[in-house]
């Protein structure tokens, strides 16, 4: 078995790992670490928390040597290192499980987790030896698994342990875990943090990227929050409450500000009624979620994201089948209906990545524009497309929307970010829906385009439609929201009205778990 | 509406730049075939200078042999409606990014169809052609239909069902064929010739000029060209092979049922690529054989590639590889060169052409340097 | 009755073995390209160049072994010329291919036109002939029925012991299971230090190796000279064997022996008034209903897994 060099902890440092002042910034000008000090003891649980985009993700690449930092230097047992790629951070010892599995799905575990170092015996792989490396690992560390199973077959928990195995045989004493219980059952969870407890024991140290303060609380001796890029601050688990925590992750600089008439509320458009889901690895993404969203207002979904707003989002608009619950558009149900049965409803939906399916890269804009339409009138007529109808549609939409684009024919591919979620707004507005569904509307654009989508979605709004906002944007659903929706763990945690004295922090006790409404409130609210 | 954000946008002189990158990048695409093609015709001429043949000789009956007689014009044009018609077909399910490699069997399946009714039933003069062109095009749909299905709502991999499918349908006429269209006694294994309603006329039979084959089936091309291009282009059916082939989850977001535009465009090819085989039957040979197809269904495929899937541009890559072919056997005559060089000349194109990475490596070089300005 | 008779007399077995050879080879080496991620679709042209290389050099030396080895040599090129396009310059696998074919194709005929002047065959040239077991061991042709089916061309159990070796490579070697890990999810195996692109380089190579093998016995096996397109399609028929295999070595040689059974049967059957196109039809059809089969059967589990968590969750 491989082992990292093994240098002797130098006299003068109290730390396993050190990043000094690392900061990180992309050419684009995004600044993703801004001097940041993060110092790991040995043989700690070290918490890494913060808000999606608050840069912990950033800083561990740089530590395992995925990303170069800006500037800054970083320590290994006291040691200055440069670390340029995910094999010296192996030589190192630091090791990383991501929150994608790299396995080979017909590999049983035992190959999986010596693939690249597989042990021989007279030029042949040692299978045997494999399974019992495998073994004794597994043994050492607490971390249960079948050697001979091949992988494809285990549960998703037995996966991750797999994951850490694989790190653990290439000598880490320093493991990272990226979000480890995102996709884990609560018992799951539970063997996880027997398994990490175990690898402490022996001696190893832990960094938890979590935004699960609950976890965080239970499991870890220190916790450095980030914010915005930077670090906020290091403390003592003990010394600290889930509120104190949240209330350092949570708050924001800038703060849009938009216009919107007195809310005028009518009947309930879309009304989910215990809606669940529950994905083919068995984990359940939606426990149960009921809410109405109502004629010309804004319900905000808030929440960190992995909290079942994706899914909840998919299912409502057919590209997912719910397990269970029903879904009601002004009466009709929809639950499981196809897309087009959606949309046919009076539903549209602007999807959280534009790329994938919001649009298609290589047809022009005005093609793009009509994906939902194109076998209608005015698009179709005796059965052959009208290409001066087309030309025609994207041409208005295009000055309504003010896309900075010369025609209709230029490839959506060539277009930035904010033009192709323009794209995206106007063919969903221009379906005149009752229900539009927003996910993540601004994510990856710029500031002008945003002011613009915003206006846009207020104006739905006050002309009556029920519109749906999920975003991970605190400051963005307390912009435009009337009332919000927070969620957690697949189910709603709290309710509110959006008046002035609501507070990001507020919401953000909620976001993280700290606190949580009871189920009288929130079916009286939702 | 007012918008906050200033329309300082210049939409003529952004509408101006974006047309001539547009062109500018056709050009590219253009320039890199033909200097591809200019490539490989060398590197033949060279080789057989190097033989000691005479390579002027050789180029020019390459060049001008399909041209400087009517009948090889003949042979070249009959040629290319055959590999058109097939390159055609497969196109529409290239399209949505189906590798459906099919053509073979739909054009062996679509002539014994053709060939069941043209031999055995009597008809009137126009029917006698048109019902046999019409069963054709419902067997090649068919037998597209099935690995439609199978890629559709199985996921079963197309390229090996569509081969499979090939080899079946392959056996199955020569079994046909050989057993039960041949008739007792004859010495070669062949059908009986269609009936005289049932054929093409050829144009010499038509307008007493001599060009080989090359018959009336030549509508079919004209015919199936513009309808696949409006098939395409400008129904509904075509745009959802277009959006399904451009991202296949924007399609289903957007309310396209992807299953059944996939399976229906396998369908849909396989009609169009059955014309190739009556046309051979009714048009070109009037009676069945053995290895009635050749390799055309190969060929097909090749051009249907070259001309990027283009319903517009497969008629020229048609006429192009066809023009290749007719030549080159010319050159056999005329310089004793074997027309195999020709054929390795072919290949040679085909591959220089699909390294794409040429053309995307000269924009990208230009986008680097624009960026410095 | 006659048929049975056919069937399980011992000339028959041996037919299978000689007509499955060619199969069995390219086989396993687009087997090798399948599990790297690679398929080999042009196991056709690689075979044809190495039949038409093995047998000229064999001529021109004089030597059997040095033609074959010429041949394997040539295979191998036309292996990795597809793998510097795909692989490097990014051309479209299936694309290249067949426009290798095409290549081998002319190729092999026009080099033959050239040598000899004839544009069918080379039949005029004294060419060599791989060795057969009874040039080993004269014994074995006293045999009688049993020495006819041990007779066979060392290509033959050459093919035989390469099935173990491809397995013991796949599956019991490091590289192999790189090569595996590679095909199956690239990612992870990058994630590991594998490097992606070599291994490809090498499936395509080997995989080139033993489909000219399949070639060399072709032109030099059972005959001494090579025609035009004598591949006559094999390399295609291997393709099918290998998912008809199951993507295993031990899978691919039985469907191989299934083709070559079927091809056997066939010629003989000719004489016994059953048509030699049905019969052959019978591997490829159950080729097909073999991946509908396979892809039902993947979407039953799937669906069920599916609907035991729901029941599972629903009883807590």
């Amino acid at each position: 078995m491989p082992s990292p060099l093994l240098v002797p902890m130098s006299q003068n440092t109290p730390y396993i790992v050190e990043m000094r002042d690392i900061s990180k910034v992309y050419p684009n000008g995004v600044r993703a670490n801004d001097h940041v000090t993060f110092a790991v003891r040995p043989r700690e649980i070290h918490a890494l928390v913060g808000e999606n985009g608050a840069g912990k993700s950033t800083l561990m690449k740089i530590l395992y040597g995925m990303e170069r930092p800006s500037s800054g230097q970083i320590f290994v047992r006291g040691k200055p290192v440069s670390i340029h790629s995910p094999h010296e951070a192996i030589a190192l010892g630091i090791g990383m499980v991501h929150q994608n599995f790299m396995l080979v799905p017909s590999f049983t575990i035992a190959e999986n987790v010596v693939l690249g170092a597989e042990p021989v015996r007279r030029r042949l792989l040692d299978y045997k030896a494999a399974v019992a490396i495998t073994r004794q690992l597994s043994a050492q560390y607490g971390l249960e698994v079948d050697p001979e199973a091949p992988v494809e077959a285990v549960p998703v928990g037995m996966r991750q342990r797999v994951e850490i195995l694989k790190a653990l045989y290439r000598g880490a004493d320093v493991l990272i875990l990226d979000e480890p219980t995102a996709v884990l059952t609560p018992q799951e969870t539970h063997e996880l943090f027997t398994a990490i407890r175990q690898l402490v024991q022996s001696g190893k140290t832990v960094i938890f990227i979590s935004h699960k303060l609950r976890e965080v609380k239970e499991i870890s001796d220190r916790v450095s929050v980030m914010r915005n890029a930077r670090l906020v601050d290091t403390v003592d688990t003990a010394a600290v409450t889930e509120e104190q925590l949240a209330r350092m992750m949570v708050g924001r600089e800038v703060f849009l500000h938009v216009d919107k008439a007195p809310l005028r509320r009518g009947e309930p458009v879309l009304q989910v009624r215990s809606l669940e889901y529950v994905t083919e690895a068995g984990v359940e993404t939606l426990k149960g979620v009921s809410f109405n969203v109502h004629e010309g207002e804004i319900l905000g979904v808030a929440g960190v994201e992995g909290n079942g707003q994706t899914e909840l989002v998919e299912v409502i608009a057919g590209l997912r089948p719910a397990t269970a619950g029903q879904v009601l558009l002004c009466g009709q149900d929809i639950t499981n209906a196809s897309p087009r049965q959606v949309r046919q409803a009076g539903v549209a939906h602007i999807p959280e990545d534009r790329l994938t399916n919001g649009a298609a890269l290589s047809m022009s804009i005005a093609e793009n524009l009509i994906v939902d339409r194109y076998e209608r009138p005015p698009f179709t007529r005796g059965g052959l497309l009208q290409p001066t109808a087309i030309k025609e549609n994207a041409e208005w939409l295009i000055e309504q929307f003010a896309i900075r684009a010369p025609d209709g024919d230029v490839p959506v591919g060539s277009l930035s970010g904010g033009n192709m979620q323009k794209v995206v707004l106007a063919r969903e507005l221009s379906a005149q829906p009752k229900l539009l569904i927003a996910a993540q509307p601004t994510r990856g654009v710029d500031i002008g385009a945003s002011e613009f989508i915003y206006e846009q979605l207020v104006r739905a709004r006050d002309n009556g439609v029920a519109v749906l906002l999920v975003s991970a944007d605190l400051s963005e659903v307390l912009s435009l929201a009337d009332r919000i929706l927070v969620m957690k763990d697949g189910q709603i945690t709290a309710v509110f009205d959006n008046t002035p004295s609501l507070t990001e922090e507020e919401i953000g006790y909620y976001m993280l778990g700290v606190k949580r409404m009871s189920a009288e409130a929130i079916a009286a609210r939702a | 509406m007012e918008s906050t954000i200033p329309l300082s946008f210049d939409r003529i002189t952004a509408r101006k730049a974006v047309q001539a990158e547009r062109r500018r990048s056709m050009l590219i695409d253009l320039g890199v075939t033909l200097a591809t093609i200019i490539a490989a015709l060398l590197m033949g001429f060279i080789v057989i200078a190097l033989l000691g043949k005479d390579p002027f000789l050789a180029y020019e009956a390459l060049l001008t042999g399909p041209i400087t007689r009517l009948g090889r014009t003949g042979r070249w044009l009959e040629l290319a409606t055959n590999l058109i018609l097939v390159g055609l077909g497969v196109s529409i399910a290239f399209r949505a990014r189906q590798f459906s490699l099919g053509g073979q069997g739909q054009m062996v399946a679509g002539a014994i169809v053709a060939a069941l009714i043209a031999i055995y039933v009597p008809l009137p003069p126009l029917l006698g052609v048109l019902i046999p062109i019409a069963a054709a095009m419902v067997t090649g749909f068919l037998l597209g239909l099935l690995p439609g299905v199978m890629k559709a709502y199985l996921r079963a991999n197309e390229i090996v069902s569509t081969l499979m499918l090939n080899a079946i349908v392959l056996r199955l006429y020569d079994y046909v064929l050989t057993f039960h269209l041949k008739p007792e006694g004859s010495a070669t294994t062949r059908s009986l010739p269609v009936q005289p309603t049932a054929q093409l006329p050829t144009f010499y039979e038509l307008f007493g000029v001599d060009l080989g084959r090359f018959n009336l089936g030549v509508i079919l091309v004209v015919l199936g060209a513009i309808g696949v291009w409006l098939l395409l282009e400008r129904t509904p059916f075509g745009f959802a092979i277009r959006a399904i082939g451009a991202n296949e989850q924007f399609a289903r977001y957007g309310g396209i049922d992807t299953r059944r535009v996939i399976m229906l465009a396998f369908a849909a090819g396989g009609a169009v690529s059955a014309l190739a085989g009556v046309h051979l039957l009714l048009g070109v040979h009037r009676r069945l054989f053995l290895d009635f197809v050749g390799n055309i269904g190969w060929d097909g495929i090749t051009v249907a590639l070259l001309a990027r899937n283009n319903p517009l541009l497969v008629p020229l890559s048609g006429l192009f590889y066809a023009y290749l072919l007719v030549g080159g056997d010319r050159v056999e005559q005329q310089a004793q060169v074997g027309s195999e060089l020709v054929q390795v000349i072919q290949a040679v194109i085909i591959l220089l052409i699909t390294a794409q990475v040429l053309g995307d490596w000269i924009r990208a070089r230009r986008a680097r340097t624009q960026a410095e300005e | 009755m006659d048929a049975l008779n056919v069937i399980f007399s011992v000339a028959f077995l041996a037919a299978v073995l000689r007509v499955s050879t060619p199969l069995i080879l390219p086989a396993l080496g687009g087997l090798i390209s399948e599990l790297g991620g690679v398929i080999n679709i042009a196991l056709e042209g690689i075979m044809l160049v190495a039949a038409c290389t093995g047998v000229l050099v064999s001529v021109w030396t004089q030597s059997a072994w040095l033609g074959a080895l010429a041949g394997v040599a040539m295979g191998t090129f036309v292996a990795l010329v597809l793998a510097f396009f795909h692989l490097n310059l990014k051309a479209d696998l299936i694309l290249a291919a067949i426009a290798l074919n095409l290549l081998a194709s002319g190729g092999t005929i026009f080099v033959v036109y050239l040598v000899t002047g004839d544009k069918s065959s080379t039949s005029r040239l004294v060419s060599g002939q791989m060795p057969f077991l009874s040039d080993f061991i004269p014994g074995v042709r006293a045999l009688g029925e049993i020495g006819r089916l041990l007779d066979q061309n060392v290509l033959t159990y050459a093919a035989f012991v390469l099935t173990a070796v491809v397995a013991l490579f796949l599956y019991r070697t490091r590289t192999g299971m790189h090569l595996r890990a590679v095909g199956e999810n690239p990612e992870a195996a990058r994630s590991v230090g594998i490097n992606v692109r070599r291994m490809q380089y090498l499936a395509l190579v080997l995989s080139g190796v033993l489909a000219a093998l399949g070639g060399v016995y072709l032109s030099m096996g059972y005959v001494k000279f090579f025609a035009r397109d004598m591949t006559g399609g094999r390399g295609f028929i291997a393709l099918a064997a290998i998912y008809l295999g199951a993507r295993k070595p031990l899978g691919v040689l039985i469907a191989a022996l299934v083709f070559g059974a079927a091809e056997a049967l066939s010629i003989q059957l000719g004489n016994l008034r059953v048509p030699t196109q049905l019969v052959q039809i019978i591997p490829y059809f159950a080729t097909l209903a073999a991946l509908v089969i396979y892809a039902v059967v993947q979407r039953q589990r799937a669906l069920a897994r599916q609907r035991a968590f729901v029941q599972s969750r629903a009883a807590r």
